[in-house]
């Protein structure tokens, strides 16, 4: 049973070289890409097409900081069904949570909800026709502290993910090594509420979404 | 993704949106999040203290259509029953009633925990009620 780090040949570490990485996908894919077996038996051709899939997602998924991250979770916390085919793993990535059974803190749900009742306020403002100067300013202060709140997310994960790296080359034990992923997995629990926030202030500035979402 | 005609009719004509006066001793409240999508739903509940069967009930949910829908039949579904006829409810019975699709059965499972917690917040409140009530019939020591 093979994962994503070991088929790249790299360590369980969430600060990746991504030239690195580049690099190592390139040799591989040249390695299995099922053009140079067209000649080969049925079989072979066959590992050689799920190899070069395989790669293509392991890629796909460590190159992105954030899905780096998730699978990291998945690896190592695990599903509850405890589904160990990274393939699937791959998959349940786009919907699943990082770590099943854990609740966003109240407080954060109370925050979003009433940040969410203030955008639809702001909403009708605008739609009775208040001055663009009135109801943006109101939503550049509801814009506020989420966006600081992301920015300390950001600072968090980037925090936790070196500790995590420091753990691994020291050989942490595994109860230390947990607890630093369990800090991760809520500050992911909480993610997408903040995205979703920013996501519709921003829609209702007219400004561009920035790559938030994932 | 296609909704099913029910969803699209609950989405377009929510039924029960609002609030209900958090402090209300008679009031439950259920505020929960899916932290897949992250979206947000509360759910009230106001239950007749002489009869306690649930005699209002109102939500407001920040999600997909398939969010809103499963908070808005909750409701109706809520009104007018016992509190463990409420607790009987289960996802599934949103699930079959909405047609939703395997990817929004989440949506369903978020209304369930939503009246559980809206119901286990109106227990703690009746729960402190009935205790303030024993301090205050406490003789002065």
């Amino acid at each position: 049973m093979t994962d994503y780090f070991t088929f790249l040949g790299l360590s369980r570490k969430l600060g990746i070289d991504v030239q690195e990485l580049d690099r190592r996908y390139r040799a591989l894919s040249r390695q299995f890409h099922p053009d140079y077996f067209h000649n080969a038996s049925p079989g072979e051709r066959r590992v050689s097409l799920e190899r070069s899939s395989y790669l293509n997602d392991a890629y796909r998924t460590l190159k992105n900081p954030i899905t780096r991250i998730e699978y990291l979770l998945k690896l190592e916390v695990g599903s509850p069904q405890g589904s160990d085919d990274p393939q699937s793993d791959a998959a349940q990535l786009k919907h699943g949570t990082p770590l099943p059974g854990r609740k966003p803190p109240a407080s954060l749900l109370e925050e979003v909800f009433a940040l969410n009742e203030e955008l639809g306020e702001i909403r009708e403002m605008r739609d009775r026709g208040a001055a663009p100067e009135e109801w943006q300013a109101r939503l550049e202060r509801a814009q506020q502290p989420i966006e600081a709140k992301r920015i300390a997310h950001e600072a968090e994960i980037a925090a936790l993910s070196s500790q995590w790296d420091a753990a691994i080359d020291r050989d942490a034990p595994l109860d230390h090594r947990h607890a630093i992923l369990e800090a991760l997995g809520d500050r992911f629990l909480e993610r997408n509420y903040i995205s979703n926030l920013l996501l519709g202030i921003e829609r209702e500035l007219g400004v561009e979404p920035s790559a938030l979402g994932n | 993704m296609a909704y099913s005609s029910k969803v699209i009719d609950h989405y377009e004509n929510p039924r029960n949106v609002g609030s209900l006066p958090k402090d209300d001793p008679n009031v439950g409240t259920g505020l929960v999040g899916a932290p897949e999508c992250g979206d947000v739903m509360k759910l009230q509940v106001k239950i007749n203290p002489a009869t306690k069967v649930i005699e209002d009930a109102k939500f407001k949910t920040f999600g997909c259509g398939s969010a809103i829908a499963s908070s808005s039949l909750a409701t109706e579904w809520l009104k007018g029953k016992t509190v463990d006829e409420a607790l009987a409810i289960r996802n599934t019975d949103i699930v079959t009633e909405l047609s939703l699709p395997p990817v929004k059965i989440h949506c369903s499972v978020l209304a369930e925990d939503a009246i559980k917690a809206a119901i286990s917040d109106y227990r703690k409140k009746q729960g402190a009620a009935a205790a303030a009530v024993d301090q205050a019939a406490q003789p002065p020591a």
